[in-house]
C-alpha cells in the first residue's frame, strides 16, 4: 500500500486532472494514493469507473474533497 | 470503497459537437446585432426603437441564450454529475429550434412581422421546452448533491426562471401580434419579461456558474458559504415579490423592492471583485481581466437603472441595457468561453486517451487578448453612442468585429481539437 498523497488544491485547470492522471498511472496492481482537490471531479471519476479504478470519496470539514484512488 | 458511480456514467458525457453548435453559433448574432447597429445611426435613442428591441433580442436570445444553453449541457454533467438523457438528440433539437426562433424574433421585431414575431416566439418556446424537460430528466437522474457548493441548487433556480421567462415571452408575443387579452398593461409584461430574463435567468445562472467557474480558473478563494447559501434564493424571492407588487400596481412596493433587486445584484458585482482582487494568480491574464470589466459594467448598469428612476431621459434605461447585454454578460461570457471551451476541448481528448496538445496551444494568449481590446473599445463607443447618436454605426464596425474574432478564436481551438484527433 502507498500511503502518497498528492494535492492538488489551488491549481488552475487541467493542471489538477493532470497531476491526478500522472498519480494514477505510476500505481501498480494493490496500490493507492490519496488525491486532495478543491472540488468533486466528476469527470475524473467517470475516467476511473471507466478504467476500473476504486475511489472512495469524501468532503473533509475544510471544504477540500479527499478521494482514495486505488488499483485493484 | 466505491467502484462504480451508479449516476455518472461516463457513456453520458455530451459530445464535444454537442456544446460545442451553440458555442459556434452564438457570435453569428453578436455580428448580426453589429450590423443593425451600423444600418440605424439612431438604434440607440429608445429602448422601444424597433432596431433596439431587434439588437436586444439578437444579443439576447441569439448570443446569450445559445451560449447559456451550450454550457449547461456541460456544466450539469461535470459540476452537478447531472447527465442529460440522449444528449446529442436534445443538443440537436434545441439549437436548430433556438437558433432559428432567435433569427425570426428578431427579424420580426425589427421589419414589423407579426407572422415572424409570433413564429420566432413559438420556436424559441419549442427548444427551451425540450431543453428544460431534458434538464429536469438530468437533474431528477443525479446522485444526490453533497458539499458545500450551492451551484446545483441555484442552476435548478435558474432553469426556474428560464421557465418563466419562456411563458412571459410567449404571452408578450400573442398579445402584441394576435390580441390576446392580458388583465396587465403591455409595459409591464415587458418590464417582467426582461427583469425575469437578465436578473432571475441570466443573473442567477452567471452567479450559479460563477462560485466554481471563478475559483477554478481565475484561482480566487471561495465565494463566502454565507453569500452563496442566501443569494440566489433571497434574489428570486424579492424578484417575485416585486412582480407581485408590479402587477398589483403597488409603487412604493416596487420601488423599495426594486431598490432591493439593485442592492442584491451590486453585492455579487463587488463581492466577485473581492476575491478577484485576492487572487493567487501573479499576474491577471486577459479572462480575467474582461470578467472584472464585466463586474464594473454590471456596478454602472445599475447605477444607469438607478438613474432611471429618478430621471426621465430616455438614455439611461438605454444605457443600462447596454451595459448589462454587451458589458455585463457579453464580457463575462467572452472570459467563460475563453476558459470553457479550450478546457473542453483538452478534457475531451484525455478522456478519448488522445494525447492533448497544452492548453496555451489549442486558443493562444495573443488571439483572446486582441478580441478582448476589441470588446473594450466596442463596449466605449456603445457606452458614447447612448449619448451621441451619430458613434452608432461605429460601435456597431466594433461590434461586429468583436463578435467576428470571437468566432474566428473558437474555430482556432477546434481546429487544433481536430488535428489532435486525427494525428
Amino acid at each position: 500500500m502507498n500511503p502518497r498523497t498528492v494535492d492538488a488544491r489551488g491549481l488552475e485547470p487541467p493542471e489538477p486532472f493532470e497531476r491526478a492522471m500522472e498519480a494514477i498511472m505510476a500505481l501498480q496492481g494493490g496500490d493507492s494514493f490519496t488525491l486532495l482537490l478543491d472540488r468533486m471531479p466528476h469527470p475524473l471519476l467517470r475516467v476511473l469507473d471507466r478504467d476500473g479504478y476504486l475511489h472512495d470519496e469524501r468532503f473533509r470539514e475544510d471544504g477540500c474533497v479527499e478521494i482514495l484512488i486505488s488499483r485493484p | 470503497m466505491s467502484s462504480a458511480n451508479p449516476g455518472l456514467a461516463y457513456e453520458d458525457t455530451p459530445p464535444l459537437s454537442a456544446p460545442l453548435r451553440f458555442f459556434l453559433t452564438a457570435p453569428l448574432f453578436g455580428i448580426a446585432a453589429g450590423f443593425l447597429l451600423l444600418a440605424d445611426a439612431d438604434l440607440l435613442v429608445s429602448r422601444w426603437t424597433p432596431g433596439a428591441l431587434a439588437a436586444v433580442h439578437l444579443f439576447a436570445a441569439g448570443f446569450m441564450l445559445q451560449v447559456m444553453l451550450g454550457a449547461l449541457l456541460q456544466i450539469l454533467p461535470v459540476a452537478v454529475g447531472a447527465s442529460f438523457p440522449a444528449p446529442l438528440p436534445v443538443a440537436t433539437v434545441t439549437h436548430a429550434l433556438v437558433g432559428a426562433g432567435a433569427a425570426s424574433l428578431a427579424y420580426g421585431l425589427g421589419a414589423g412581422s407579426p407572422n415572424a414575431i409570433i413564429a420566432g416566439g413559438v420556436l424559441l418556446a419549442g427548444g427551451l421546452v425540450t431543453f428544460l424537460a431534458a434538464s429536469l430528466l438530468a437533474l431528477l437522474r443525479a446522485a444526490p448533491a453533497h458539499g458545500a457548493s450551492r451551484t446545483p441548487r441555484d442552476l435548478r433556480l435558474a432553469l426556474v426562471a428560464l421557465t418563466l421567462t419562456t411563458v412571459l415571452g410567449v404571452v408578450l408575443a400573442f398579445a402584441l401580434v394576435r390580441g390576446l387579452p392580458v388583465p396587465f398593461p403591455l409595459p409591464t409584461l415587458v418590464d417582467l419579461h426582461a427583469v425575469w430574463a437578465w436578473l432571475g435567468w441570466g443573473g442567477l445562472l452567471l452567479a450559479a456558474t460563477s462560485w466554481v467557474v471563478v475559483p477554478m480558473f481565475q484561482i480566487t478563494p471561495a465565494y463566502p458559504a454565507r453569500f452563496t447559501r442566501l443569494w440566489a434564493p433571497l434574489t428570486l424571492a424579492v424578484l417575485s415579490l416585486w412582480s407581485a407588487g408590479l402587477l398589483a400596481d403597488l409603487d412604493l412596493t416596487v420601488t423599495v423592492l426594486g431598490s432591493l433587486l439593485l442592492v442584491l445584484a451590486g453585492g455579487f458585482a463587488f463581492q466577485t471583485l473581492r476575491l478577484q482582487r485576492n487572487t493567487r494568480r501573479s499576474t491577471p491574464d486577459a479572462p480575467f481581466r474582461a470578467f472584472r470589466l464585466s463586474m464594473f459594467a454590471l456596478i454602472g448598469s445599475l447605477v444607469a437603472l438607478l438613474l432611471s428612476l429618478f430621471h426621465d431621459a430616455q438614455q439611461w434605461p438605454v444605457l443600462a441595457g447596454v451595459l448589462v447585454l454587451h458589458g455585463t454578460f457579453a464580457g463575462a461570457i467572452t472570459a467563460m468561453l475563453y476558459k470553457i471551451v479550450p478546457f473542453l476541448t483538452w478534457l475531451h481528448l484525455t478522456q478519448a486517451r488522445v494525447r492533448a496538445p497544452n492548453m496555451k496551444k489549442l486558443l493562444p494568449d495573443n488571439l483572446i487578448r486582441g478580441q478582448i481590446v476589441v470588446h473594450k473599445f466596442a463596449l466605449g463607443a456603445l457606452f458614447l453612442a447612448v449619448f451621441v447618436p451619430v458613434l452608432t454605426p461605429l460601435a456597431g464596425i466594433l461590434v461586429v468585429i468583436e463578435f467576428g474574432w470571437l468566432l474566428l478564436n473558437l474555430l482556432h481551438a477546434v481546429r487544433e481539437w481536430h488535428r489532435a484527433v486525427h494525428a
